[in-house]
């Protein structure tokens, strides 16, 4: 169980930079989820930490002490590989053993640990099996076994679901959690799967294109993203982003003007208005809108509608679409939910809000 | 119409494997028809049969009461069966498999470009012509001071000049075919080990695995299948090889293998060949012989599930 600090962490080949400068610090215990697109830096900053490539500059602690030049084996690191890494020459029991072997822990003592972690993971039944003898879902109980058994100070986890189907995908979720809780190991999951982050993780890190985007709550990440990236990053369906001009209390859309509040606002330019789908309601009065889409999403349904505003999406609770194409409605939001987005640095202007 | 269907089926049939069925019958099966068929005859230099016999096994074993199935091995014949029992064993333990092992293994660890240099420099002996290469170790080993092996012992150790090729002949014909043949088993170990996914050495590593830990547990059992393969490959074609003992040792009895037996007692430029019908009988043991380790091995190495299906779902 470790505390791990990043510090202005960039990692290179040659000309390409995967990672640029990146800062973060973890405590004891928590579950981290680095978030992003592929090939933003997420894994390439996890196989950092692991020890299997050395930044090109900056620090990375555990514990306070640094560790660019701790050999991955002497990092004691557990990673769960996307595609679990197992050793098909070994039985479950033997992968499980495997990271004993080279910690000197006696055999009898070892075997011990390693049945009890199968237990947490619930693999009891096939230690004697060969990982091809195994499904998916086993095969990543194993590959988690593997590498807690060691009781690591930091466990890592490169999308370890991605492989496995929707409703497995769904009982694991909550089976890392419940362990990683049980354990109390510092971990940092790497995922693109927004909801997989959102769900399981206590803070999550956003990144994009090798830098981070945002480091928050899952709640901060929704409610108030720094950055239009991160705001149509999470959230499903994403995020309406439109072009817009701050103009003082205006906010000039097209020929459509908006009223807009809070502090910053005397900073005219060209900003982004951002709408989440789920903000936008019918009303009596407010946008003129037509129906031009209705997509039935199982609990909810969610439209496509043309405004003064630019096309919109948003959803209504009801699974089934109550409106057809070419249906006329009123559209509205609440000003607190609205985001307003330097256009220039992407950054939110904090208090700015747009009203119908 | 399913008979014009069916019909359909067997002519597809035909063009697609009606080629390699002609060529698998005219370099294989008809060859050793051939020598099945002349080995029980009494062909010589002028390439007639005048009649079938089995004079030709005469000349290799002589019946006897007290040997195992009533005949023993003729002097030339033992001679010829335990050398090349001992060429074939020191090229392949030592050479082909081990040698190339280590090969492999050393040139995938050094960088990329390294390892590529130190490989196309032990492919070299093979791209070279055999003759270049054959001519090269006779230069090499020359028993005067001139030689470069006697030169290096000379200059650098201060020893006597020595003469390989009277006082050590089998090493000279097992180290000259190994430097070759460690060059195959090289290049298939490097591609199996450059198969292994880069993940499962990220893994070892993180599990705490040092550099020897990691070969012998991720790679070794990763290479069991083409070591299988190099062993069974290299085997069937060191029985059968000859050219580099030929061109180095010429028809010398110190290095008269089962294969160069034959050849020298039928093609080969010296007094004694001609000798068609005693080649073939020769040639004919010496098929049995690796038709039965071929066989034996494929049982040993349990090749048969090696290249089943495998049970692992590929992702």
């Amino acid at each position: 169980m470790a505390r791990v600090d990043l510090q202005n962490v960039t990692k290179d080949w040659g000309t390409a930079v995967a990672v640029d400068d990146i800062s973060l610090d973890l405590k004891d215990g928590e579950f981290v989820a680095v978030l992003g697109p592929s090939g933003c830096g997420k894994s390439t900053t996890l196989f950092m930490l692991a020890g299997i490539y050395a930044p090109s500059s900056g620090d990375i602690r555990f514990d306070g002490a640094r560790v660019n030049d701790v050999e991955a084996r002497d990092r004691n690191v557990g990673i769960v590989f996307q595609s679990y890494a197992l050793y098909p020459n070994m039985t479950v029991l033997q992968n499980i053993l495997f990271p004993l072997r080279f910690q000197k822990v006696p055999r009898t003592d070892a075997e011990r640990e390693a049945r009890e972690i199968a237990r947490l993971v619930q693999i009891e039944n096939l230690l004697d099996r060969r990982p091809g003898q195994l499904s998916g879902g086993q095969q990543q109980r194993v590959a988690l076994a593997r590498a807690l058994v060691k009781k690591p100070n930091l466990l890592l986890l490169d999308e370890p679901l991605s492989n496995l189907d929707a409703t497995l995908r769904l009982s694991m979720r909550a089976e890392i959690r419940r362990i990683q809780r049980e354990l109390g190991v510092t971990t940092i999951l790497v995922t693109h799967d927004q909801i997989e982050a959102t769900t399981m993780a206590d803070r999550i890190i956003c990144m994009n294109a090798g830098r981070v985007e945002q480091i928050g709550t899952p709640t901060d990440l929704y409610r108030a993203p720094e950055t239009t990236f991160v705001a149509a990053f999470i959230g499903s369906p994403p995020i309406n982003l439109i072009d817009a001009r701050l103009a003082g209390d205006t906010l000039e859309i097209g020929d459509k003007r908006l009223r807009a509040t809070g502090a910053g606002t005397e900073h005219g330019g060209p900003v982004k208005l951002g709408l989440r789908p789920e903000h936008i309601r019918e009303a009596a009065t407010g946008l003129a809108a037509t129906i031009t889409a209705s997509e039935p999403m199982g609990r909810e349904t969610l439209y496509t509608a043309d405004t003064p505003i630019g096309s919109l999406h948003f959803l209504e609770a009801t699974s089934m679409p109550r409106l057809a194409p070419g249906a006329k409605l009123s559209l509205t939001f609440d000003g607190a939910d609205s985001l307003v987005f330097d256009a220039a640095t992407t950054r939110l202007m904090h208090g700015v809000c747009a009203h119908v | 119409m399913p008979s014009s269907a069916s019909a359909r089926q067997a002519s597809n049939a035909l063009i697609f494997l009606g080629p390699a069925i002609l060529l698998l019958f005219a370099l294989l099966v008809v060859p050793i028809v051939v020598d099945l068929v002349v080995a029980f005859t009494d062909m010589a230099q002028t390439v007639t049969i005048g009649e079938f016999t089995t004079r030709q096994f005469d000349k290799l074993v002589r019946p006897s009461k007290d040997a195992w199935f009533g005949f023993e091995l003729r002097g030339s014949f033992y001679r010829a069966l335990s050398l090349t029992a001992i060429y074939v064993f020191c090229t392949l333990t030592i050479f082909n498999i081990t040698f190339g092992l280590i090969l492999a293994l050393t040139t995938t660890a050094l960088s990329d470009r390294l390892g590529a240099f130190f490989r196309a420099v032990w492919l070299l002996p093979r791209m070279s012509p055999s003759v270049v290469y054959g001519l090269l170790w006779i230069w090499v080993v020359d028993p005067t001071e001139r030689g470069l092996l006697n030169q290096v012992l000379i200059n650098v150790f201060g020893m006597e000049p020595i003469n390989m090729m009277l006082d050590h002949p089998m090493v000279l014909i097992v180290m000259a075919n190994g430097f070759i043949g460690a060059s195959i088993g090289m290049l298939i170990l490097t591609s199996a080990i450059r198969s292994i996914p880069k993940h499962l050495f990220h893994a070892a590593r993180a599990d705490g695995a040092g550099p020897m830990a990691i070969t012998w547990h991720i790679v070794l059992p990763a290479l069991r299948w083409p070591l299988s393969y190099i062993t069974v490959f290299q085997t069937l074609s060191l029985l059968v090889s000859f050219e580099y003992i030929f061109l180095i040792m010429g028809a010398s009895r110190s290095t008269m293998t089962m294969a160069m037996l034959a050849y020298t007692k039928t093609l080969a430029p010296d007094i004694g060949s001609g000798q068609y019908a005693y080649g073939a009988a020769i040639t004919l043991i010496l098929i049995v012989i690796g038709m039965a380790t071929a066989m034996f091995m494929w049982r040993m190495s349990n090749m048969k599930a090696l290249l089943a299906k495998p049970k692992i779902e590929v992702q």
